[in-house]
């Protein structure tokens, strides 16, 4: 199928890989979206949430559920989706965020890993997957279709897309130009002074837990719906590529952070239709991860005294 | 130990503090080789074949936890990646059986070395991170190695580097080979159990010298270590690859005790499995290393078989172990179970005591 203006990029043809553009780009804006959650909470409270994925995989399942056992509208279903996440990630919050307070980030992170292995037993569990047994969520917006630059996009495709840029521009905004988000700043710049100068802590830091939830609940939706099928254990995986994210954002720029999920979801999708490297598309979060941290690490400071994290 | 002569009020002093140790070590030995003659000798006579092939299970993933224990618990550094170098363990042995007939003894030696190799050269960006990036970065190895495998497929007697073929028949290809004499299910376990026994012994050795000492320094405090004349990059880099052989060789017996290996027996979730039941375990404790080999293989096993329990039940508890671990229990069962027993046996025997005439 070679079109009259067509172009081969490494022996593919420019127009076969417009699909995959668009599902990589959709797919690195759901990355992008958790990334920017994981990067504000990361900030914030000190915690790299690495159940989030989990929890977005247990928020889909709930939603899918209503949607097949209840009659309830489908919207509902949705917008319990989010709510879980919020609502999960607050009480973990609130109950082990301040024991965990003072503790190593690296401690803090596998306390979000007892979370994830709850959530996978759960929802292992309640709802076991495997067999020929497989859920779809599709979301209505998915059979909205249109014509882009002679690709066809989904308008789920697109949602992800804007709503990664919008969360961005407004998280930026957000911390900028809000009183809560200069005390998010003033949190995670040092919590302890904070405190004395009447910040209060733990209600920012619970307000953290609770919007990343909601943001983790919006992913796990989405991708539900992009990837492919509802695999909760696929799901809480993919958690790995809104870490590659997170981490060539260092953890730190929410910009760059969105570059990086959308660098991930592109490469990703781009590599599909070469043959000889198709197997090994899904290794391109774990290769950028992998380069992200020896680029941060290019430079070494023993570190004495507590860190500033 | 003349402790029989009378000593004189002033010899007696110094004396006790030696006498003490050396009960100590020897009570210690005595459990080990009574633990070690039940575990050989009880088990296969009472128990049944599922039960023995578990059972080799957890003495091979013990080794693992090992491996995981020597790393975090006594140099402070994490990996998550150790079921990815498991898998290139087992891999590697798995090549290597179909391309050579070696004798099983070099062929497990000729895996652990391999792995060393792979595990170090995994291990390298442990000299500049640590904490939570060194975390990150293991198990973005560990993933990026289990969809190498999966694309290269476990070796099933063909040719080439994989040495994978998709021939459909494949009925006569002999499953990997285990050493002579240990053929059957019960003689093998008994040769891993021994094996597994000398990778602990190795441990111990390692503990109790030089290395043991540096690890401990640059656990508590890199600078310090530093600045006390510890070679930090040698003795980090001997930790990685002292726990890559291990886990090498138990890759080693798991490609035999497996027979086809493949990569659906080492999924992600494994990884993170492992360092909570490590930690559940006790990751400062060699005992600790037997305990999470039994939750990661025994346990499954008793629920699913035996009592017919969803065995994502058990998620759910390592789950809450590892919270109840992280915040109250540091040390882990293997601190806390001893520790729990002795405040036990002095509320029972307290008030007996007191009873007691002066």
């Amino acid at each position: 199928m070679h079109s009259l203006v067509g172009f081969a990029i490494l022996g593919v043809d420019w127009q076969e890989l417009k699909p995959f553009i668009v599902l990589g780009l959709a797919l690195g804006g759901a990355y992008a979206l958790s990334g920017v959650g994981i990067v504000v909470l990361y900030q914030t409270t000190g915690v790299l949430n690495v159940a989030f994925g989990a929890v977005g995989a247990a928020g889909a399942l709930i939603a899918y559920w209503m949607i097949h056992h209840t009659s309830l509208s489908q919207w509902i279903a949705y917008l319990v989706c989010i709510l879980f996440g919020g609502v999960v990630n607050l009480v973990y919050g609130v109950i082990f965020g301040p024991a965990f307070a003072k503790r190593d980030p690296l401690v803090k992170m596998m306390g979000t890993l007892a979370l994830a292995l709850i959530l996978l037993g759960t929802m292992g569990w309640r709802a076991p997957a495997g067999g020929a047994f497989v859920r779809f969520l599709t979301l209505p917006t998915t059979n909205h279709r249109y014509e882009i630059f002679g690709a066809s996009v989904s308008l789920t495709q697109i949602i992800a897309l804007v709503f990664a840029l919008v969360l961005t521009a407004a998280t930026t905004a957000f911390l900028r130009y809000t009183s809560l988000g200069t005390a998010y700043r003033a949190v995670a710049n040092d919590r302890e002074i904070s405190a004395t100068l009447g910040v209060p802590v733990r209600r920012v830091e619970a307000s953290a837990w609770f919007g990343s939830g909601l943001v983790c609940g919006c992913a796990g939706l989405l991708l539900a719906d992009l990837y492919t099928s509802l695999d909760y254990s696929a799901l809480t995986f993919l958690v790995i590529s809104s870490l590659a994210a997170a981490l060539i954002g260092r953890l730190r720029s929410l910009w760059a952070t969105l570059a990086g999920g959308l660098t991930v979801g592109l490469v990703q999708g781009l590599l599909t239709p070469y043959g000889r490297v198709t197997e090994y598309r899904a290794a391109t979060p774990f290769v950028l991860s992998i380069i992200a941290l020896l680029w941060l690490s290019r430079t070494r400071v023993v570190t004495i005294s507590r860190t500033a994290q | 130990m003349s402790t029989t002569s009378a000593p004189t009020q002033n010899q007696i002093e110094p004396a006790r503090p030696s006498l003490r140790v050396d009960r100590e070590i020897t009570f210690r030995a005595v459990v080990i080789l009574a633990f070690l003659a039940i575990v050989m000798f009880l088990l296969p006579s009472v128990l049944g074949s599922d039960w023995i092939k578990t059972f080799t299970s957890v003495a091979i993933y013990s080794v693992v936890a090992l491996g995981l224990g020597i790393l975090y618990g006594r140099v402070g550094m994490i990996s998550l990646g150790q079921i990815g170098l498991l898998a290139i363990g087992t891999w590697t042995a798995t090549r290597l059986n179909y391309a050579f007939h070696l004798p099983f003894p070099v062929l497990l030696l000729l895996t652990g070395a391999i792995t060393c190799v792979i595990g170090t050269l995994i291990g390298l960006p442990a000299l500049r991170l640590s904490g939570l990036y060194l975390a990150l970065i293991t198990l973005m190895a560990a993933g990026a190695v289990n969809i190498i495998l999966s694309a290269i497929n476990f070796p099933n007697g063909g040719g080439g580097f994989t040495g994978h073929t998709t021939a459909v028949d494949l009925s006569g290809l002999a499953p990997v080979r285990r050493p002579a004499g240990a053929a059957g299910d019960t003689a093998y376990y008994r040769y891993v159990v021994v094996v597994c026994a000398l990778m602990f012994l190795l441990a111990l050795v390692h503990l109790a010298t030089k290395a043991g000492r540096a690890w401990a320094s640059i656990r508590e405090s890199e600078p310090s270590a530093l600045a006390s004349g510890v070679n930090i990059t040698l003795y980090k880099m001997w930790a990685f690859a002292l726990a890559s052989f291990m886990t090498g060789i138990a890759g080693g017996l798991l490609a035999s005790q497996l027979g086809q290996p493949t990569i659906y027996g080492f999924p992600i979730q494994d990884s993170l499995t492992l360092l909570a039941v490590v930690l559940i375990g006790g990751i400062y404790s060699l005992w600790g290393a037997v305990i999470a080999g039994s939750f990661m293989q025994l346990v499954p096993f008793i629920f699913q078989a035996e009592w017919n329990v969803n065995a994502n039940f058990l998620l759910i508890i390592f789950g809450a172990g590892l919270l109840q671990v992280l915040l109250t229990a540091p040390g882990g069962l293997a601190d806390q179970v001893p520790k729990d027993l002795a405040k036990l046996w002095r509320f029972i025997s307290g008030p007996l005591r007191r009873g007691a005439p002066a």
